[in-house]
């Protein structure tokens, strides 16, 4: 290989390297920014995790495997994980494969970082062409890779239906921009360097290509325009970056480590909560996934449109979208990036100040403490429970058949369990009514605290700190009664359950198999269409501030035909608030595992 | 003179001199606040209400009556916990009035 | 066709329909799925205002009824209209054509066990209205006990109430609620008697007398609140928690049988039929009227004629009364289609 020009320099790479320092700039003015917004105890820990072997490497695995090769998406749409993997792994290898070929056969021109960039044009061909015959090869394979996902991407932005999308984002202006410089990129630099071919070389696509040319195009005017254009294209591609859905590409390499070394959203806007709404790559995943999409006037209230707010400052509208979420956390789980839109939202409907606080000073421990009695067990019914007195019961008679020895936390009513006002994003309400409920349970003596609503479960096990005391849900401590062969349940083959995930206790915490192997103790379990991390909200949640009960109707019925995919007798849940709402509305009985083994467990 | 009577203060509320700004507003956010019919069941199934006198009909009713202080008194021991709004027949977000009063409550105070 | 008219429902509108039609000189066809006629009233012990047996009311459509077509144990299988009227094929096969359709379908009461925080179907001592006229006829019911001591009653269950689908007052039930506390008070003397309410509604003829009665005669209690959590105490016996909504405090009471007074909803069967003759439905599922005015008992489609509860709650003077006058607009009608 030979330079063309002496100088190593042409002005048509101007553009590009302007883009360049622009994008470069402004990241690093942004990682700054992140950093000094972060509190003082997230940066040391932050910092710290960047020379810790264990998360560094896990940041490293991450990055390749979110950001380049899209593993998750992968999993979930194959057609799309290739798209998204062949322009970003494709890209990524061209630039690498670019640096390999400067280091090579121009190892004084490595300072110049525009130059594996345009590699093709400042060079010719030498002898030693076989030397460079298997990098012009991958340059070329990875070239077509990216030109194959650039494709699907076009159809993709006019048919979403054909990748399994029904509903995706529409793009602002600048997005647009973006997008079609992305789209341009890739064929222009296609074209130029098979303009260039018959001089820098190429290899199966760029040489035939050449060839084609000089057919009708017998000399190399077009030669400098291309490499013009392709280098302009580059430069309105960063420029826009910063503040178009791209931005999502740098953001997200921040979102990885910050999220690796443990950090929780503190503050609205600032730190760790602005890089989370930055990496939302505007994919749209989470219109689909969210609950209240069956509604068309609710679908600009996903996450995907707060993170766009967010970024635009629209306070109306972040606000509007804050309140109305379910906080079902399906969008998190669907998302490529794992924005975690419920916290992004509690974190803004914490903003607000309230002129009326409450307290909770008048309640007295001691008198609650005198109506509970003695138990290994103590069984915290909850607000919801006492609202559904069928699983009340039902869980009462379950124990003392098992033989437990348990007593109620609530018999006559208590206090909240703190999650709902930890919601509406007012935490010192709900630290003070956490503090009593603390002392109460530590004093009550019991072992064990039992709780039959996922939404207290998801509190205590999360927010409350019991030392010495284990936190179950009922249907992880049914199961592990059965497994002790304390409770015997028969199982009834011919009755079809459909079992729904509360969003609190699956997506919450995690909680799947356990529910599962009760109902097929009891009964035959069939799945739901959408079931487990996917599983869709019942309507009834806490969460949304704003939602009115006739709105939710229709997210109630959608989940209701989503339940009743595998035609089952009835639906079990192992949520009270589930189990009302359904009941609302369904034509099919709905019940709680708790009465479906208590059921069963009548027979033996 | 003396009429061997004396005159006291009225009692009574004086429903077109009553400061409904607050009220207002809170149906301008959460309209279902308006089909409120007392019938009590938010009061009788709240979790707070047995320490604390809670009450979203009451609220509701002393802001339409102009007894400001009453309201934030009331307020001030609810827990958001939702049940209100679940048993209440007219489907009312009672979460939301509750919210949107403890919000806007001192800005209606000072006329803002 | 021989002046055939085809009534669906062989409740007491369903019967007052064919008894005056027949009188008229039509030819009344009942279809009735049950395999007896009568309805909801045959349920029934005895009957407010007066306290006449329901039994009285019914008795004498047997005699009236001589010569009527009834087919029980049937239902509509296809209703398609003709050129003039409407021909009716029945889940038994048979054919019909008819001049003219008259609806009187009713209603469903409303299943208490869907409010599931009053715990019917899951404490042992709470039932319905309707369990209740049940015992009064046949005294037998393991969840009434034997000499209670007191006892509650739960006004609008399933009416008036977003949660439950129904929005509608159910307009019989504050009657029907004071009705039965006077009966309970007569079997059980010493018993103490709970009416919790949201509004009394009593604006028939003679209701607010009642109503007097129950309060000075028989000391009812009557409490303004809706009654939101119902537990059961360790003895077995029933705890309802509701806000005494006039002295502004939460109250309690503890008590040995709780009546639900389940309202009158909408038949839901009515769906099917209503989406295949194309006939529209009010929003409270209800059959929709001409208009609520002057033309109640008549529907927009040609020959299509109502009566009674399938248009919405009614007591049962009322539904005798529509019944009446549903028949004399079949008849008109009939008459003006020759």
């Amino acid at each position: 290989m030979t330079e063309r020009l002496v100088t190593g320099f042409h002005p048509f790479v101007i553009p590009f390297v302007a883009g360049m320092f622009f994008v470069l700039g402004y990241c690093l003015y942004g990682i700054i920014r992140i950093l000094v917004e972060l509190p003082r105890a997230d940066r040391q820990k932050f910092l710290l995790s960047l020379i810790t072997p264990k998360t560094v490497w896990k940041n490293i695995k991450d990055i390749f495997l979110n950001c380049l090769i899209h593993v998750k998406l992968w999993k979930r749409n194959k057609v799309l994980g290739f798209m998204h993997s062949s322009i970003a792994f494709g890209w990524f290898m061209l630039i690498v494969l670019g640096h390999i070929e400067v280091m090579l056969f121009l190892p004084e021109r490595t300072r110049f970082f525009y130059y594996p960039i345009f590699f093709n044009f400042f060079v010719a061909e030498g002898e030693n062409t076989i030397q460079g015959a298997v990098l012009f090869f991958l340059m070329d394979l990875f070239l077509l890779v990216i030109l194959c996902g650039i494709t699907l991407a076009v159809i993709k932005r006019f048919r979403s239906l054909l990748f399994g999308m029904r509903r995706t984002t529409k793009p602002s202006f600048l997005d647009r921009i973006g997008l079609y410089a992305l789209w341009l990129i890739f064929p222009l630099r296609l074209l130029s360097e098979s303009f260039t071919a018959h001089i820098s070389g190429g290899s199966f696509l760029t040489i035939p290509m050449n060839w084609l040319f000089r057919q009708f195009l017998g000399n190399d005017l077009n030669f400098l325009p291309t490499w013009w254009a392709y280098s302009i294209v580059l430069s309105i591609f960063l420029f826009v970056l910063p503040f178009t859905r791209y931005m999502h590409i740098p953001a997200e390499m921040m979102l990885i480590p910050l999220r690796n070394a443990g950090l929780k959203i503190k503050h609205p806007r600032k730190g760790f909560a602005r890089v989370q709404f930055y990496s939302c790559p505007g994919c749209g995943v989470c219109i689909d996934a969210c609950p209240m999409s069956v509604r068309k006037e609710n679908q600009k209230d996903c996450t995907v449109y707060l993170n766009r707010q967010l970024r635009r400052n629209n306070e109306s509208r972040i606000e509007e979208i804050s309140d109305k979420c379910l906080m079902c956390g399906k969008c998190t789980t669907v998302c490529q990036v794992q924005v975690d839109g419920p916290h992004i939202r509690q974190a803004q409907r914490a903003l607000r100040s309230y002129s009326i606080n409450p307290h909770y000073t008048q309640v007295s421990v001691d008198e609650h403490l005198s109506k509970i009695g003695k138990g290994k067990v103590l069984y915290f019914a909850g607000c919801m429970t006492h609202l559904t007195p069928g699983i009340k019961k039902a869980v009462g008679e379950v124990l003392d058949r098992a033989g437990v020895s348990w007593t109620m936390m609530d018999p006559d009513g208590g206090l909240c369990c703190g999650r709902p006002m930890l919601l509406a994003g007012r935490k010192e309400p709900a630290r003070a009514m956490m503090r009593i409920n603390k002392e109460i349970i530590l004093a009550s003596g019991c072992d064990i605290l039992l709780l039959s609503c996922p939404i207290c479960y998801r509190v205590f096990k999360e927010n409350y700190n019991l030392p010495g005391i284990t936190v179950m849900h009922h249907s992880v401590f049914f199961n592990e009664l059965i497994k002790a062969n304390l409770l015997k349940v028969d199982k009834d083959a011919e009755m079809k359950l459909a079992y729904h995930d509360p969003c609190e206790l699956g997506r919450g915490c995690g909680i799947y198999d356990q529910p599962r192997e009760l109902v097929s103790a009891a009964g035959t379990l069939v799945e739901a269409a959408q079931n487990r991390e996917a599983s869709i909200c019942c309507g009834g949640s806490l969460g949304s501030l704003s939602l009115s009960y006739e709105k939710r109707r229709d997210i109630t019925l959608n989940s209701i035909k989503n339940l009743k995919a595998g035609n089952p007798d009835a639906i079990v849940t192992a949520c009270p608030l589930c189990q009302t709402t359904f009941k609302n509305y369904s034509d099919i009985p709905v019940l709680d595992i708790s009465q479906v083994i208590l059921k069963e467990n009548k027979k033996g | 003179m003396e009429f061997g009577f004396k005159l006291s203060p009225s009692s009574a509320i004086e429903l077109d001199k009553i400061d409904l700004s607050l009220y207002e507003k809170v149906c301008e956010i959460e309209p279902t606040a308006k089909t409120c019919i007392s019938c009590g069941s938010c009061s009788a199934t709240c979790t707070a209400s047995e320490y604390s006198g809670m009450s979203v009909r009451k609220m509701l009713l002393d802001l339409q009556r102009g007894r400001h202080a009453e309201v934030e008194r009331i307020l001030s021991h609810c827990m958001l916990c939702g049940k209100c709004t679940m048993v209440c027949p007219r489907g009312i977000n009672t979460r939301r009035v509750i919210l949107t009063v403890s919000r806007y409550y001192d800005n209606v105070e000072a006329g803002l | 066709m021989k002046n055939n008219i085809l009534i669906i429902g062989g409740g007491i509108a369903g019967m007052e329909t064919a008894r005056q039609l027949k009188q008229l000189g039509l030819n009344p066809i009942i279809v009735e799925k049950n395999f007896a006629l009568g309805g909801h009233v045959s349920q029934w012990n005895r009957l407010f205002p007066d306290m006449i047996p329901a039994k009285e009311v019914l008795d004498p459509y047997e005699d009236s009824l001589e010569g009527v077509e009834i087919l029980l144990g049937t239902e509509i299988a296809s209703i398609n209209r003709l050129q003039k009227g409407w021909s009716v094929t029945l889940s038994t096969g048979k054919n019909y054509s008819c001049k003219a359709v008259v609806f009187a379908t009713g209603f469903r009461l409303f299943e208490a066990e869907k409010k599931e925080e009053y715990g019917y179907g899951i404490y042992d001592h709470v039932i319905t209205n309707s369990d209740l006229e049940n015992w009064f006829n046949t005294k037998l019911d393991e969840r009434v006990p034997e000499k209670p001591q007191a006892v509650g009653f739960i006004h609008c269950v399933g009416s008036r109430d977003i949660k439950a689908g129904n929005t509608q007052c159910s307009k019989v039930c504050c009657i029907t609620a004071i009705k039965q506390a006077i009966e309970i008070k007569e079997a059980f003397p010493n018993a103490e008697v709970y009416c919790f309410y949201m509004d009394l509604r009593l604006f028939g003829k003679k209701y607010e007398d009642f109503y007097i009665k129950a309060q000075r005669d028989y000391g009812i209690h009557f409490i303004r609140g809706r009654v939101s959590e119902v537990s059961e105490t360790i003895d077995g016996r029933v705890q309802v928690k509701a806000e005494d909504t006039l002295a502004g405090k939460p109250v309690k009471v503890r008590l040995d049988l709780l009546v639900l007074m389940s309202g009158i909803v909408c038949n839901r069967e009515n769906e099917g039929l209503a989406k295949a003759m194309e006939m529209p439905l009010d929003e409270d599922g209800f059959f929709r009227s001409r208009n609520n005015v002057n033309a109640i008992t008549e529907a927009d489609r040609e020959g299509i004629f109502y009566a009674g509860t399938c248009t919405g709650p009614k007591t049962v003077p009322e539904t005798i009364a529509e019944a009446r006058s549903a028949a004399l607009c079949v008849y008109n009608y009939v008459k003006n289609n020759k």
